[in-house]
């Protein structure tokens, strides 16, 4: 009921905006520079399920959901010192009536004040979206927040990418510019739990949907939890090149710290890492590479089956456009698992079985039609060591400057139940989304 | 003796590119090539740095109008040569915030950079196929920041009025026939400007499909700049209007801004809100 009211306030929005250009491009009091300052869109998406395993809260659907999102930003022009360090303020919000959930949430996304104290610096405290390295929804030294709930089930691939609380200070130098993210209190990935998709549940070897009943812990809000993320990076000629390091927790709960009670923990983790990006020589096109050192913290032997081993992980990436708006990228992804011996001798029955060398394949192919209008596109993500694939086609249409159509799919393979892709084999989708920006 | 007269046309041409906005009755045209050039020079290079605010309308074959507004900054490195270009997309809404940097490269591919807002990303993009279109308009990469003048054979065909400007009529033919979609272009370029006023783009059949046409030029900073233009495309029965706003050149651009911190921070003294 109240996800239906919302629904309507929002097609009501929709409609009082869509015909208040007129009105207010002729009144110039300060409301309309108030409102021309504010943007952002409302969209209703559906997610219809394939006959999948029915083991989600409900199994018809995995989406369905009206969403409006409002930006505002903010430049101060006084009082004096504050307008010299060139401030911004910026505010976005999601109001959404999830019918999945059976909950109206309003989530912030963005906001945040940005200023320049000195000319090659700048601040930005709060909550923000952070994102560096070269990968194609393959991440090694971006150790931010993902949503792959939302990735999983056609929502937009804005919200892939979930927002930190932190403090990012840049300085900018003629032969290096350098980055410095602290984030104090630990954002985890949004996890797969089985309410709305269901998984491969370790502890009761299979499939599981809701009856899904892990406990997470995260590590606790103070000084010792703070993550720090760098990035030192220059510009070689046309050749982009970066060097990385993290201290903080894995991101997705890879520990478990009781396993009779099921409780799963995020370990502690140090990321070092490197990538270059630049044109490819001869053939034309982009080529990127990327190498990280993930550090196990707290198993740094790799003896301890209950906690994620280290690992070194591997990314090469090309992509290279076509005449009549096409465009084709591929990635080749390697993590090795360190001290692979260790794992193998400490593992017991019903661990999940793991290969030293995990390859994964991505392509992307990408077509725009009608003035690009008209965009269809297939993301595949095919890993040969696990024998599991996902397959992401989508055509979205922008009908004119306010409305937007997209359909898609998210389709999953695999041979085995426990491996990343093979364990969504039950939840795949087709999804549509409307959408009014505005 | 080659050697010497090819040298001295290219410092003639350096000379000239510096000279030509003042020295507006230079009608020493000899070749197309020249003629090309100067028209190169007057509309892709003019002053060492510009800012303009540009407004494009995108009618389709059934009247249906799309609009992009966006702000324009360039830096020539040197004239007549590479260029540091960024672009801020202003509307419509679902795309504003995202901006374009682009370093142009005469003989090699453009470095080309996208940043979405959104998610934070500094995105390196592959700029091979030069003849795509900008943002959706009519218009294409290339004639936004410029084609390589030696990508063409230019040939003067001829002397013609539009109007009251006197215009000489240049028939530029690609080197390359298998990399663009016409065969070959006609420029009507104003003698007095070295602006073109008029484009036609033939197809492979020799068939006129795309018209450009200059419809105003304004003298700011003592620069004769096209303000407002339409490209048709005569085929599919669509056109996209160009509008400039705001155009000043030399506001002190510099080349150390054309970094991966322009994207993320842009400049807001000359972008504006």
């Amino acid at each position: 009921m109240l996800s239906k009211i919302c629904g309507f306030i929002l097609i009501a929005f929709i409609l009082a905006i869509s015909n208040s250009e007129v009105l207010f491009a002729e009144s110039a009091d300060p409301w309309t520079h108030i409102f021309d300052s504010v943007h952002g869109f409302t969209e209703a998406a559906y997610g219809h399920k394939f006959a999948g395993d029915k083991l989600a809260q409900k199994n018809s659907y995995n989406l369905l959901e009206q969403r409006l999102q409002l930006k505002v930003a903010y430049r101060p022009q006084k009082p004096a010192w504050l307008a010299s360090l060139n401030p911004e303020f910026f505010y976005k919000g999601d109001l959404l009536a999830d019918e999945y959930k059976e909950t109206l949430r309003y989530h912030i996304r963005e906001g945040y004040g940005l200023v320049s104290p000195l000319s090659w610096m700048d601040v930005k405290l709060g909550r923000q979206i952070l994102t560096w390295g070269t990968g194609d929804y393959l991440f090694i030294n971006d150790v931010f927040p993902k949503d792959y709930e939302s990735f999983f089930i056609g929502r937009d691939d804005e919200y892939l990418k979930a927002p930190s609380d932190a403090g990012k200070f840049s300085i900018h130098g003629r032969l290096v510019s350098m980055d410095v993210v602290v984030i104090p209190s630990f954002t985890p990935d949004v996890s797969i739990r089985g309410d709305r998709l269901s998984f491969y549940d370790n502890f009761l070897g299979r499939i599981a949907g809701k009856e899904s009943n892990r406990i997470f812990t995260e590590p606790a809000v103070q000084p010792a939890n703070t993550e720090i993320a760098t990035r030192l990076y220059r510009n070689f000629g046309e050749y982009e090149t970066a060097i990385y390091a993290f201290k903080g927790f894995f991101n997705q709960p890879v520990g478990i710290k009781n396993e009779s009670t099921k409780e799963i923990f995020y370990p502690k983790l140090a990321v070092f890492g490197a990538s270059i990006r630049g044109p490819a020589p001869s053939v034309g096109g982009i080529a990127s590479g990327e190498i990280g050192y993930s550090d196990s913290l707290q198993d740094r032997s790799g003896k301890n089956r209950l906690i994620e081993n280290s690992a070194m992980k591997y990314l090469l990436g090309y992509e290279r456009d076509f005449p009549k708006d096409w465009r084709i990228g591929m990635q080749y992804f390697v993590e090795q698992m360190l001290n692979f011996d260790e794992f193998k001798a400490n593992s017991q029955p019903g661990d999940i079985p793991r290969d030293e060398f995990r390859q994964l394949l991505t392509f992307r192919i990408t077509k725009l039609f009608r003035l690009q209008t008209l965009e269809m596109s297939l993301f595949t993500f095919y890993c040969p060591t696990d024998s599991d694939a996902y397959i992401r086609p989508r055509l979205a249409w922008q009908v004119n400057d306010h409305w937007k159509f997209t359909v898609g799919a998210n389709i999953f393979f695999g041979k085995h139940d426990w491996t990343q892709f093979g364990q969504l084999e039950g939840n795949d989708n087709f999804y549509i989304r409307v959408r009014y920006s505005f | 003796m080659k050697k010497i007269l090819s040298a001295s046309v290219i410092v003639f041409m350096l000379f000239a590119s510096g000279f030509w906005a003042k020295n507006i009755y230079a009608q020493d045209t000899q070749s197309g090539k020249t003629v090309m050039n100067e028209m190169l020079l007057a509309y892709y290079y003019p002053q060492t740095d510009a800012k303009s605010e540009i407004s494009m309308r995108i009618v389709n074959r059934q009247g249906q109008v799309r609009q992009r507004r966006l702000t324009m900054l360039r830096l020539n490195q040197t004239s007549g040569g590479d260029q540091f270009y960024y672009i801020y997309f202003h509307e419509p809404a679902d795309v504003k915030g995202m901006s374009f940097l682009v370093l142009k490269h005469l003989g090699r591919d453009d470095d080309r950079w996208m940043y979405l807002p959104a998610i934070d990303l500094v995105k390196r993009i592959s700029s091979s196929d030069k003849r795509t279109s900008f943002a959706g308009s009519d218009f294409t990469y290339e004639d936004v920041s410029g084609r390589a003048l030696d990508e063409d054979a230019h040939e003067l065909i001829g002397e013609e009025s539009l109007g009251t400007y006197s215009c000489q009529v240049v028939k530029s033919t690609p080197k390359r026939p298998g990399e663009t979609e016409f065969s070959y272009r006609k420029f009507w370029i104003d003698k007095v400007t070295h602006l073109s006023l008029k484009v036609e783009h033939y197809d492979l059949k020799g068939k006129l499909y795309k018209v450009y046409e200059t419809q105003e030029i304004q003298t700011i900073q003592g620069t004769p700049t096209i303000t407002k233009a339409v490209m048709k495309d005569i085929e599919n029965e669509r056109y996209t209007e160009i509008a400039m706003k705001n155009v000043s050149y030399n506001v002190g651009i510099t080349s150390d801004i054309f970094q991966e911190r322009l994207l993320r921070r842009p400049p807001r003294q000359w972008i504006g809100e």
